[in-house]
């Protein structure tokens, strides 16, 4: 990581250290520095962690003193249908959020990188969803998508009888879009910020060389993102893998178990049914799963070997 | 070393230091606290000023004062079980009996009322036994009725009923014509919030109470799982899937809710002629429309089935909310004085000036001068005179049975799971 150079040191810096190759090397600040972070890290993050580890390995409702009881919570989740079936619709809503968002995200994001003042104007209106909580935001869409009273009402043509939330599809799909609708506008940030960087002697090049508007966008302007997409997409993976709170006001993992997520099994077990060490492994499963995804997708998407998308500039 | 950088060390060191700090200072909690006083625990809600003016009451003339807490709203029970085994635990709490305290009797937490009774049998002879059953647990006594009693009517929009030429059902067959009758006029016939998943489930209370009798889930409950393989179980499935398969409730009914509006406004717009609801709907329906409430809103008993069991005027629906006391409490006598006043003239009046109706033997006599006299003196007969009254079984059963439930009665009623799938489901239960 320290001998590569950062994609997101600005173009001066980056020239600065070319000017004088092979010159010292920066002096680092000593680990005291981090303390207070670490210690901030170990008390927030690691502490609990451990006793999440612990607790796994108990029986406890909350009252009285947790009991040891071995593998059992671990078994009973090997057998437990809802957990099985909760990994994989969190994979599924995960995997459906990023081919849903990264797109449209990406189009946005580079149309709302021109100057133009209309632009600006409109994506000001349209990063609007970024400033409201996750809750306000189900909250709405829970009302906007009643089936008697709210849109699906007036669009029979649509929606049919309007069980959206009374089907597995239909739930799925009315969590997607609300996510969709919420997060695009931060994915959008990430590559408007991205597009505003590309240099425009690239674009006068490919100009040159007769690319068109098309053109200009898949050899430049895709490429150049690519950092962008890589962060982006670790942000959509990690933040689907834990999604919560749309899952809590919209579906209640219904109908019956159909949206079920992990992160929502897990808030069954330990704050509705008082299983606290069901609660605690589903929890550590879930830090695992969430580990080994973004791991892949770094390794794949070459993160962790970021190349500089200045290079020959 | 540069000094520079052993500053540096010297300062980041320090600040972390600083930060730690107010961590190690909480988890004492202040021991002088809670010496001469009770600590009452209760739900958080509207009904929270009739609380607070007993506790006034009472410590005019108690040396040992009361302390009312809240806590607001659906956190209750979550708060509650992580506080009530440690030093913060109230002397007295609000519950909802059953399954809500069975497993703090089973950890021994809570104080059998048995010696208070026998000191003062008004605090059993004085409420409706069929309410104050509910806090009963392995045949001791660990609470007393402290709020309104909500027990399930079957709602009905008068307008709707009359244009249709219906009569509230008194039998499951006038049911089934009424279902009928108003989805040929393009009605949705029962209005249902299966979003919520509960009241679901109050068709299968009443469904099994009138085909079996209380017994059945009383078994249930009690750890026989063949119960729910009964042919009686199965009879109350089939005669809910014929009211599913007539349309009684429409396509759409897992979509709707109840707690945001949908079921309530699907019946007052006349859009639905019939909903399955507690008491409160009528208070529901008063917030958001009067004029419904005053003159649109009927309702009827749940209606008989053919062979069925269960007497007809068996009820079902949350009995009423109970304090229960701690065993560790240092003030019984304070805490037992406090009890008494739950019967009082005082209480009774309060509750019904704010809408709740109270499940004591006195309340009767002062029903003329309530707001609605003619709905509350309805619900009062049919509360007195119900051979049992059945709680809702996702208050029966322990908190942790509760999604287990839910999700049964949903995949049930909306054909996701057969009468096999769900009997599958309410036998993997624990034992309440």
């Amino acid at each position: 990581m320290s001998t590569t150079t950062l994609a997101a040191r600005s173009v001066p810096e980056q020239r600065r250290a070319r000017r004088s190759p092979g010159g010292p090397t920066l002096s680092r600040p000593g680990f005291a520095w981090a303390l207070p972070a670490t210690l901030f890290f170990g008390l927030f993050a690691l502490a609990p962690l451990v006793l999440v580890v612990v607790l796994s390995f108990t029986s406890w409702a909350g009252l009285g003193s947790p009991e040891f009881v071995g593998l059992d919570n671990w078994q009973r989740l090997a057998r437990d249908p809802v957990m099985i079936n909760s990994l994989w619709l969190s994979v599924l809503l995960t995997a459906l959020g990023v081919l849903v968002q990264t797109p449209l995200s990406l189009l946005i994001g580079v149309w709302a990188a021109g100057p133009q003042r209309n632009r600006a104007v409109l994506s000001a209106i349209f990063f609007l969803p970024l400033l409201l909580s996750a809750t306000a935001v189900s909250v709405l869409w829970r009302a906007l998508l009643d089936p008697n009273f709210g849109v699906p009402g007036q669009a029979p043509w649509l929606f049919g009888d309007g069980n959206l939330f009374g089907s597995r599809t239909g739930a799925i799909a009315v969590l997607v879009f609300v996510g969709s609708w919420q997060f695009i506008p931060f994915h959008a940030l990430i590559y408007q910020g991205a597009a505003r960087a590309v240099p425009a002697v690239l674009y006068q090049a490919a100009e040159v060389d007769g690319a068109g508007r098309w053109g200009q966008f898949r050899h430049v302007t895709l490429p150049q993102l690519r950092n962008a997409m890589i962060t982006s997409v670790v942000l959509m993976v990690v933040g689907g893998l834990t999604t919560f709170d749309t899952v809590l006001i919209l579906t209640q993992g219904g109908p019956g178990t159909d949206t079920t997520i992990t992160a929502y099994h897990m808030y069954e077990q330990a704050f509705r049914s008082f299983d606290f060490g069901a609660g605690a492994a589903i929890a550590l499963l879930l830090v695992v799963v969430a580990t080994v995804i973004s791991l892949i997708v770094v390794r794949v998407s070459g993160y962790d070997r970021m190349r500089s998308t200045m290079e020959g500039l | 070393m540069t000094v520079r950088t052993r500053l540096a060390r010297v300062v980041a060191l320090g600040a972390a230091l600083a930060l730690a700090l107010p961590l190690t200072a909480c988890g004492d909690g202040d021991p002088a606290a809670g010496q001469d006083e009770i600590r009452i625990l209760v739900y958080g809600d509207a009904t929270n000023k009739v609380e607070k003016q007993l506790v006034d009451t009472f410590n005019k003339t108690s040396k040992v004062k009361a302390v009312l807490d809240t806590i607001p709203g659906a956190d209750y029970q979550t708060k509650l079980q992580t506080i009530i085994n440690t030093k913060q635990a109230p002397d007295v709490f609000f519950n909802w009996g059953g399954g809500s305290i069975t497993p703090f009797v089973k950890a021994d937490l809570l104080l059998p009322l048995d010696d208070m009774i026998a000191k003062d049998p008004g605090l059993k002879a004085n409420f409706l036994p069929s309410v104050f059953n509910t806090a009963v647990v392995d045949g001791k006594a660990y609470g007393v009725p402290m709020r309104g009693t909500q027990p399930v009517l079957l709602f009905h929009n008068k307008k709707v009923l009359a244009d249709a030429g219906i009569t509230p059902p008194r039998t499951w067959d006038d049911l089934l014509t009424a279902v009928k009758t108003l989805k040929g006029k393009g009605i949705t016939p029962i209005a249902l919030g299966g979003g919520d998943q509960w009241p679901t489930q109050m068709w299968y209370q009443y469904l099994y109470d009138r085909v079996a009798g209380p017994e059945l889930f009383a078994k249930a409950l009690g750890g026989d799982k063949g119960a729910w393989e009964s042919p009686e179980s199965r009879r109350a499935l089939e005669l809910l899937r014929q009211l599913t398969d007539a349309g009684a409730f429409g396509t759409n009914f897992d979509s709707v809710k109840f707690t945001d509006g949908g079921s309530p406004t699907l019946l007052s717009s006349g859009k639905a002629g019939f909903e399955l609801m507690g008491s409160w709907n009528y208070s529901t329906h008063h917030d958001a429309n009067p004029t419904f409430a005053a003159e649109g809103l009927g309702w009827s008993a749940f209606p008989s089935v053919p062979g069925g069991k269960g007497d007809p005027r068996n009820v079902v629906g949350n009995t009423n909310n109970f304090y229960s006391v701690l065993k560790k409490t240092r003030h019984p006598e304070a805490v037992a004085e406090f009890l008494k006043l739950q019967y009082s003239d005082e209480f009774v009046q309060a509750q019904l000036a704010i809408g709740n109706l109270p499940t004591t033997t006195n309340t009767e006599k002062f029903l003329d001068g309530a707001t609605n006299p003619d709905y509350l003196k309805y619900q009062f007969t049919l509360v007195k005179e119900a051979p049992s009254f059945q709680l809702s079984w996702d208050q029966a059963y322990p908190p942790a049975a509760t999604t287990t439930i839910h999700q049964a009665v949903q995949q049930y009623c909306n054909g996701r799971l057969d009468a096999a799938g769900f009997i599958k489901a309410m036998q993997s239960l624990q034992a309440g």
